[in-house]
Parts: C-alpha cells; sequence; structure tokens
C-alpha cells in the first residue's frame, strides 16, 4: 500500500509503508543475500570455467549443482580454530561487523516499487556510511589474527576501500544531483513511466521530446544525462575496488599474502565472511542498477500503440507490479554481477601503486567533472 | 515508558559504556574500537534527534575515515607493549582533583538548568533533514561555510608540506 | 570584509606561484599582498558595518587591530629573506600559510556571531601548527609542533564546548545576540551560561598564553623556528585579544561581577609565573617565551577592569608589544644564525656578548626594544604599560595595580640582561651581516617605537 502526496514545494512524496512490508523486507533480502551464495558461487566457477575452455565443477549433482552444498557441509564440520596468539574477541567479533554492516546497507533498498526496508530521507548516504564501516571489521579481522599476513591484508584493503569511497561518493552524488534525493525508491520512481515528472529525451527540455510515456531505457538514468553512462562505469570500477573484487583483489592476493585479512579463519566464520562479500557483490550491483540503469523500471518503451512498457511492467501497489518490478531489478543486478566475474576472469590484478594511480589520478579529476557536468545538465532539465 | 524511552535510555548506556571503556582500556586498539562504538551510538541519539543527515555524517567521517585512519596508525605502530608509567602519583592526583571539581560542577549546572517547554505543535518534520541543513547552509551561514574551505586548505596545505618527499629522504 | 576575500585569494595565489623556478618573486609578492590587503582595511574606516547576516562586524577597533595584525605580518615577511636562501625550505607555502593564518586572525577579530571565532581561531592555530613543525629535521621543532597541535586541539575542543552552552543558554550565536539575552535576564540568566564563558574564556586564554594555561609556551617558542615564533607571539596575541575584548564586552559585560574575580586571580598568577620564571632562563628565546606570558597578563589586566579606556590601551599595547617584539626577534634571527657554538644556532644570552661594539646599530634596535618591553619611559612600551595601569586605576582595582607594578620591576631586571651582554660583555670580533632591507625594517620598527614613546597622543581618539 502506498499513499502519494505531493507537497507543493519540491514536489517530493512521501511513502508511508504498513509495517508488515517493512518486516517483510529484512527475511527477504536475508534469503536473497544469502541464497545468492549458492547461485553467486556456481556461477563463478562455471564462468571462470567457460573462460577457461573448462567444465568446472561437474561430480555433485546434475552439473555439479550441488557442488555448493557439498562445500557447506564441509564448512560446518570444520572445527572453528582460534589461533593463540589472536585477540579473541576481536578475532571472533570480526566476521559478524562485516557482515552486519554490509547487509544493513540492503535496509534502505527499494526491491519492488512497495518494498523497501527503510525510505529515510537520507538513503543513499546512510548506505554509503553503513558500507564504509565494514573497513573496521576487516581492520579488526586482519589485527584480532596476529598474523603478518592478515595485518598486511588487512591493511591493503582499507588502504583501496578508504580510497575508492571518493569516486564512489562522486559518481553517486552525480545521480543524486540529478535526481534531486537520497531516497533510492524516490530515485527509481523517477526513472519510469510512473514517474510524477516528465521526462525529456536526454533530459533536455529545450529539445521539447516528452519521453514520459515512452518509459522503458529512455526515462532512465543513463540517458536522461548521457555523461552519466560514463559516470556508471567508474561507480563500476569503485564498487569492484570496495568489494576487494580482482581486479582489485591486492586484499587477498594469494600469490603474495596467502589469504589477506582472512588468512586464519576457518569453518562457518570463514563461510560468513565469504557470505559477506558475496553479499557485498549483490549490494554494489543493485545500487549500480537502482541509480544508474533504471532501478525496477523495465527496459523496453512503449512505442506508438506497441505497449511494450506497459505490458511488462504493472502498476506500483498490484501484484503483477511488484513482481515485474522485482524480476527487471533482479536481471540487471545479476547481468552486473555477471559482468563483475567476467572482469575477474579476465584482467590480472593490479599492483599497489597502479591501484592508486587510478583512483587518485584518474577517477577521482573525471568523478569531480562529471559533478559539475550534472549541476548543469541539472539546469538544463528543469 | 514509552518505546522511545527505552529505546534512549538503552542507547545511551551503550554510549556511557562504550565511553568508558575507551578511558579505561589498556590496549590502545581496543580503545579507538570502543570510540567507533561510541559513535555509533552518538549517530543513534543524532536520528532519535531526527538529524539524520548528521547521524549519517558521523558515521562516515569519523567512525569511517577518521577512526580508520586512526586504527591504521596505531597497528603500524604495534602500541602492544605496556609502556611504562611516565606520570607521578601528584599529577594523577592533581588530574583527578580538577576532573572531579569540574563533573561536579557540570552535574550540579546541568540539574539545576530549567530547559523550556517542548511545544510539540512546532515540530517540523524536515528540520535536520538535508534540504534544511542545505538551505541554511548556504543562506545564514554561507560565511562560516566557505571561509571553513580555508581551514581546510591550509590543514592539506600543511600535510603536504610536512609530508612531502625531499631530496634527501628515501621512503621506500 | 574585503581583507579577508583578499587575503584568500593571494594565498592561493601564492601556492600557484611556487611553481615557479625562481624563488625571487615569492617575498615581494607577499608584501605587497599584504600591503593591498591593509589598504582595503582603511575602506571601512569610520563606519560601522554588518556583514553576511550578522557574521561580521568592522568598526574603527577592528581596523585598528587588523592593522597591528598586518603590520606585524608585514615586517615578519620582509625579515623572511633567510627562507629564499634555504634550499630545503618550501617558502610559498609557508608564505600561503601565513597568509591564511591571517584570514584566520581578521576573523578572530571582527567576529559578530561564535561560528566565526570558532572558524577564525582553527584556521590560525592549524597554520601555527604546521609552521611550528616546519623545520622538519629538528627534534625540538616537532616537538613544538606536537605539543601545540596537541594541547591546542583540546583548548579548542574547550572552547567549542564553551560556545554550545553558550547557544544552549540564549539560543544564539551573535554576539549581540547573547548581550541582550543577559540583559533582558539580568537577575535570572541560565547557569549554562556562566559554564559558557568560564569554557570559552578557557579555550582563547590558552590561545594567548595566559596561566595556567601557558604550559606549552616555552616548548612550543624554543622549538619553533625564529620567525614564526615572532609571528606566533604578536599575531596570535593579538588576535586573542581582540577577540576576548569583543567577547567580554559586549556579550558578558552584563554579567562582569561573575567573570572579573576568575579573571583578576588568572592575571596576577599571569604575571606572577611569566615574570618570575623568565629570570630563570639562560636562552633568549625562552626568555621571550616567559616574557609574551607577562605580557599576556599586562593585557589581561585591561580586560579585568574593562572600562571605557579599555579598547584603547589595549591597541597601544599590543602595537607596541608587537614591534618591540619583532624586532627583538630580527636580531636574535641574525645573531644566532652567524653565531652558531657546538650545538648549531646558539639562543643563549651570551649570544649577544659585546653586540653593540661591532654592531652598534643591531646593539640600538635590541635595546630600544627590550626597553620598550621593560616599559622605560621614551618608548611605546610605557605609554602602553601605563594606560592598562589607568584602567585599573579608573576601576579602583589598585591591589591588582600594586602587584603589577612589582612584577614589571622584576621584568627589568631579565631585560637588562641582553642590554648589559651587549654593552658591557666582550665578544666575538667580527661583526654579523645584516642585509639592507632587514636593516631597513629593523630600523623602521625602532622608530616607530621611539616615535609612540615621544608622542602617544598620535593614536589617541581613534577608537
Amino acid at each position: 500500500m502506498i499513499i502519494v502526496e505531493t507537497r507543493p514545494a519540491l514536489s517530493l512524496r512521501i511513502y508511508i509503508h504498513l509495517p508488515f512490508t517493512i518486516l517483510l523486507a529484512l527475511p527477504i533480502f536475508l534469503a536473497l543475500s544469502s541464497g545468492f551464495v549458492v547461485v553467486g558461487v556456481y556461477l563463478e566457477r562455471k564462468i571462470s570455467a567457460f573462460i577457461q575452455d573448462r567444465l568446472g565443477p561437474m561430480e555433485v549433482g546434475k552439473w555439479g549443482l550441488l557442488q555448493l552444498f557439498a562445500d557447506l557441509l564441509k564448512l560446518l564440520q570444520k572445527e572453528d580454530i582460534v589461533p593463540a596468539a589472536a585477540d579473541r574477541k576481536l578475532f571472533l567479533l570480526a566476521p559478524s561487523v562485516i557482515f552486519a554492516s554490509v547487509f544493513a546497507g540492503f535496509a534502505v533498498m527499494p526491491l519492488t516499487p512497495d518494498l523497501q526496508g527503510s525510505a529515510t530521507a537520507v538513503g543513499v548516504f546512510y548506505l554509503m556510511a553503513i558500507v564504509s564501516f565494514d573497513v573496521v571489521g576487516i581492520l579488526m579481522a586482519g589485527w584480532g589474527s596476529n598474523n603478518k599476513y592478515s595485518l598486511l591484508g588487512a591493511m591493503r584493503s582499507v588502504a583501496q576501500i578508504v580510497s575508492y569511497e571518493i569516486p564512489l561518493g562522486l559518481t553517486i552524488l552525480c545521480v543524486v544531483m540529478i535526481c534531486q534525493s537520497l531516497n533510492l525508491q524516490e530515485i527509481s520512481f523517477q526513472q519510469g513511466i510512473y514517474t510524477y515528472e516528465p521526462n525529456y529525451l536526454f533530459g533536455i527540455r529545450a529539445l521539447g521530446i516528452d519521453v514520459t510515456d515512452w518509459g522503458g531505457i529512455f526515462s532512465w538514468n543513463i540517458l536522461r544525462n548521457p555523461f552519466l553512462l560514463i559516470a556508471y562505469v567508474i561507480f563500476f570500477i569503485a564498487t569492484l575496488a570496495e568489494a576487494n573484487r580482482a581486479p582489485f583483489d591486492l586484499p587477498e592476493g594469494e600469490s603474495e599474502i596467502v589469504a589477506g585479512f582472512n588468512t586464519e579463519y576457518s569453518g562457518m566464520r570463514f563461510a560468513l565472511l565469504f557470505l559477506s562479500e558475496y553479499a557485498m557483490m549483490l549490494l554494489v550491483a543493485f545500487l549500480g542498477a537502482i541509480l544508474f540503469l533504471g532501478s525496477w523500471n523495465t527496459p523496453l518503451p512503449n512505442i506508438g500503440p506497441v505497449r511494450l512498457a506497459d505490458w511488462t511492467s504493472g502498476s506500483p501497489g498490484t501484484v503483477w507490479g511488484n513482481l515485474t518490478g522485482a524480476f527487471w531489478l533482479l536481471t540487471k543486478a545479476l547481468a552486473a554481477i555477471m559482468v563483475q566475474m567476467w572482469v575477474r576472469w579476465t584482467l590480472p590484478r593490479l599492483r599497489v601503486d597502479q591501484l592508486m594511480f587510478l583512483c587518485w589520478k584518474v577517477l577521482t579529476p573525471i568523478g569531480i567533472v562529471l559533478l559539475l557536468i550534472s549541476g548543469v545538465w541539472r539546469l538544463l532539465m528543469i | 515508558m514509552k518505546p522511545i524511552e527505552i529505546v534512549f535510555y538503552v542507547l545511551t548506556g551503550i554510549t556511557l559504556l562504550s565511553a568508558i571503556t575507551v578511558v579505561t582500556a589498556r590496549n590502545p586498539i581496543h580503545s579507538v574500537l570502543a570510540l567507533i562504538a561510541t559513535f555509533f551510538c552518538l549517530s543513534g541519539h543524532y536520528i532519535l534527534m531526527n538529524a539524520q543527515f548528521l547521524a549519517a555524517v558521523n558515521i562516515i567521517v569519523y567512525a569511517g575515515a577518521i577512526m580508520v585512519l586512526f586504527l591504521f596508525t596505531i597497528m603500524f605502530l604495534n602500541l602492544r607493549r605496556e609502556d611504562e608509567e611516565s606520570k607521578t602519583n601528584l599529577t594523577k592526583m592533581a588530574a583527578v582533583v580538577v576532573g572531579g571539581i569540574l563533573m561536579v560542577t557540570m552535574l550540579l549546572v546541568f540539574r539545576a538548568v530549567q530547559l523550556p517547554a517542548v511545544n510539540e505543535g512546532n515540530f517540523d518534520a524536515r528540520t535536520g533533514l538535508v534540504e534544511q541543513l542545505g538551505i541554511m547552509l548556504y543562506s545564514d551561514y554561507l560565511l562560516p561555510f566557505e571561509l571553513a574551505s580555508v581551514l581546510l586548505l591550509v590543514a592539506m596545505v600543511g600535510a603536504v608540506m610536512l609530508g612531502k618527499r625531499e631530496a634527501g629522504d628515501r621512503h621506500f | 570584509m574585503l581583507p579577508i576575500i583578499l587575503l584568500s585569494v593571494f594565498g592561493i595565489v601564492l601556492l600557484f606561484m611556487g611553481f615557479l623556478k625562481s624563488k625571487v618573486l615569492l617575498l615581494p609578492a607577499t608584501l605587497v599582498f599584504i600591503l593591498a590587503a591593509l589598504a582595503t582595511t582603511f575602506m571601512d574606516w569610520g563606519k560601522t558595518y554588518l556583514y553576511f547576516q550578522n557574521m561580521l562586524l568592522t568598526n574603527n577597533l577592528a581596523i585598528l587591530f587588523t592593522t597591528i595584525v598586518l603590520l606585524s605580518a608585514f615586517m615578519v615577511v620582509a625579515l623572511s629573506n633567510s627562507f629564499i636562501e634555504d634550499e630545503q625550505a618550501q617558502p610559498a607555502e609557508y608564505y600561503a600559510l601565513l597568509l591564511f593564518s591571517l584570514v584566520g586572525a581578521i576573523m578572530m577579530i571582527s567576529f559578530e556571531n561564535l561560528i566565526m571565532l570558532f572558524v577564525g581561531v582553527e584556521i590560525l592555530s592549524v597554520a601555527m601548527y604546521v609552521l611550528a613543525g616546519s623545520d622538519k629535521h629538528s627534534p625540538r621543532s616537532n616537538e613544538a609542533a606536537l605539543k601545540y597541535f596537541l594541547m591546542g586541539a583540546f583548548a579548542t575542543g574547550i572552547m567549542l564546548f564553551g560556545i554550545a552552552l553558550l547557544y544552549g543558554a540564549t539560543g544564539t550565536f551573535v554576539v549581540s545576540g547573547i548581550k541582550s539575552y543577559v540583559y533582558t535576564n539580568a537577575y535570572g540568566v541560565s547557569l549554562l551560561l556562566y559554564m559558557g564563558i568560564i569554557l570559552l574564556l578557557i579555550g582563547m586564554l590558552f590561545k594567548v598564553s595566559a596561566a595556567p594555561f601557558h604550559f606549552w609556551t616555552p616548548d612550543v617558542y624554543d622549538g619553533t623556528p625564529g620567525l614564526f615564533t615572532a609571528f606566533m607571539s604578536t599575531v596570535v596575541k593579538t588576535a586573542g585579544f581582540a577577540a576576548l575584548f569583543r567577547v567580554l564586552s559586549v556579550s558578558f559585560v552584563g554579567v562582569y561581577s561573575f567573570w572579573w574575580g576568575t579573571l583578576a586571580a588568572l592575571t596576577c598568577l599571569t604575571l606572577l609565573i611569566g615574570n618570575v620564571t623568565a629570570v630563570y632562563q639562560t636562552s633568549f628565546k625562552r626568555m621571550m617565551a616567559y616574557s609574551s606570558i607577562s605580557h599576556a597578563g599586562y593585557l589581561l589586566i585591561g580586560l579585568t577592569a574593562l572600562g571605557t579606556q579599555t579598547k584603547q590601551a589595549l591597541v597601544f599595547y599590543s602595537l607596541a608589544y608587537s614591534l618591540a617584539t619583532i624586532s627583538a626577534f630580527g636580531v636574535l634571527l641574525v645573531v644566532s644564525r652567524q653565531r652558531q657554538d657546538t650545538n648549531g644556532v646558539n639562543e643563549n644570552f651570551d649570544a649577544f656578548n659585546g653586540l653593540a661594539r661591532q654592531n652598534p646599530l643591531l646593539g640600538f634596535v635590541m635595546a630600544v626594544s627590550m626597553l620598550s618591553l621593560a616599559g622605560i619611559p621614551l618608548t611605546a612600551g610605557f605609554w602602553g604599560k601605563f594606560m592598562i595601569f589607568t584602567t585599573a586605576a579608573d576601576k579602583g582595582i589598585y591591589w591588582i595595580l600594586v602587584f603589577a607594578v612589582l612584577m614589571s620591576t622584576v621584568g627589568i631586571y631579565y631585560y637588562f640582561r641582553v642590554i648589559i651582554a651587549m654593552y658591557f660583555r666582550e665578544g666575538a670580533a667580527e661583526p654579523v651581516k645584516v642585509a639592507p632591507f632587514y636593516r631597513y625594517v629593523l630600523i623602521a620598527a625602532t622608530i616607530l617605537t621611539l616615535v609612540l614613546g615621544l608622542a602617544p597622543g598620535l593614536l589617541e581618539g581613534l577608537v
């Protein structure tokens, strides 16, 4: 149920959720992020096998489908080892801190037009804040293990995450500037046929081509301001670094420092670290889809009498609307994850100085320029 | 008790507990981590006062960036070994007396102060959100807001100046 | 308002000029920039302006304090030719930081909103922390920077807490708003106000190095490169007292009876500690540090005896003190660098032995500045002390007057140690070399001190 209220000043909407939708979002996302590990790991292994021209897991179950359950079973049986010299409290607490901070990010994610944990007015900002908190967990894990590889891995990881937060924040700000809102649901609504503001082609009002009714890809943020396509590329690179994914996986560079900050972890605690890594991948893929790729809106536009957009997305508040919304958002997020995996198995790992060069001397300046362009673009839009 | 009061008291309890841990922990890493927990709880208090933006900024800037740098430095310095106590008993006594007097004074003052009653009719739900804050910053407080950039520039120039590699230095 | 904008822009320009291969242009450019700021300062002369919704208030008093600050900075920069010769130094950054810190100082002088005071204090302090540690290879300089930074950060925190409590009590950051709150609630001001006043005072008194918040002063003054010590002891102190005067004379004058006793006690403590400890120093620079504490004490008398004469006295005293301090440090800089002992630069009293024989000019400059600091007639320092003591007498606080006179006789002892060393001791045979421009600056400062000493009426009636 959704109540739309138009305020005279800035015509922002306030969403009033019934308590059960909030309570619904929590188990859904919990199931989604842990279920994603199952899909993600299998996908990762199959994709890597495909890229390297091998078969991947084939033994357990049909096409190796049950491989991950076998792995999980193994992890469950393993002993929970705490090294004798470790700082016990920190060591035990760290995986929970990391998982909690990543999972807390899902609180403001809209999954469908009606399903969102919290419609707080500072949504994106909250997301950045809470996600940046997992470096604390990583440092706790790295330092608490009392192992030089762990510490080195944690140091690298933190340096990387803290640095890449800057281009990441800049690209997110570009979107916020175009949409004039920090609420992810509000941003989602703007990018489809259910928007309450008219959308023009490429966002330029002066062109006079109203695409509000077309919907589809024409109202996505990457087309409302074509420069946001560049922003999305930067966003994607920065999120790879944030999630410690290859080619930015220096924190766990196997050839140099064993496994980085999770060297000493075993059993379920390792599984939890693993889970949060995949949850982070999912989170940033979601975020990218919501900010740039039209969120839960369909990519298919209405072309004259061929009402593709209307046919493929139900109106908010209906069951059909929620189903199609979830379908499109999940499809987009999974596509982004496929690209993440493709990149991982294609590109070699960067050196530390290359990593920092890319962040501070390439992505950050471009991000600042894009921010300026977005500000100007917003003026063209109104 | 209203639910909001229960949240407030629980949050306050955790805040005070972690703040005390900051001072009493023997291990500097534990101190910093407790400080991060304190900042986190303070953000909770901000949210209770509807200052959502401030809460997020507090976490990003303090818990996420400054405290992480703190942890970073302390871990590199490896301060695990207990340094011998350099304070004399006299200094400790003086510190306790002065701190105690300050605390008693503050307690007395805060107990005696009568806060004006809250008028719930005046409450504006938008106060403390980004929009209102931005309008305030760019109208009434424009000058200090802009001059704060001079402050940041000074700090940055200073950091670069002190950290710059010189002809004789070797870093790697 | 205009000097603030100009100095911020000029600071950035200087940073860009640092890219130039040649460093020759930096010094004259900085001097021109400061002069330009000084010229624009006088555009508001005789008028009272409020800028940016009660953020900044310029009046004649603020303009005079700004002039003193800019004049001190001008002289300090003029004496800085050693940067250009030093290969390790980064003059563009030094000059830019000096200009930025002047922005902070002017904010402290002309604030109307306590937020401006806070930002100004921070700009000035952060620049000073960095400059204190600018001699990267000297452990003493590093120690100075760290001590100043840690203690300064705490003081700022305390001050901020005070400002927050003041806001809690009065609901406003505006200085005149607090004043009207105090007057409308004359019999029932909130206790938070008292707490706020005390905490704000602690923060500000730390910045002007009044006892018992002076512990950083000797080590920091000693370790900081000499030129920046001169800047620190003049600009920071002048700006600090201007800020204290504004907040005490406007906001808190209604509760004078509450804070004057505390301030009087601190004044006496400052005078006692500064003057008595200075006697035992062997290093001239440390002596100057304690002397600066004692001068903070004299200036505090003016605030304790807040009255109509106070602002005149503060302006005159700050000017006299700044002129004398800068010329003293100017002489110390050349002497200590050219008469080195086994530990490197010699900043002890014996470095001055026989200086007056070889360099009569340097000897005379130093002697005049010491006499002025000691408050001997025919110098500006005498009239400065005279005006300060007059305020106390007007207010009828005679015991503080007697104490201060007693303490300034103690002061004469340690200031004369330098004069005795210069005129009556045997020292190195070869004279100290002084660059021509350097000499002109020292002469100008000395002449100003003497002119103000002979004709103190020149500044009368300006505020």
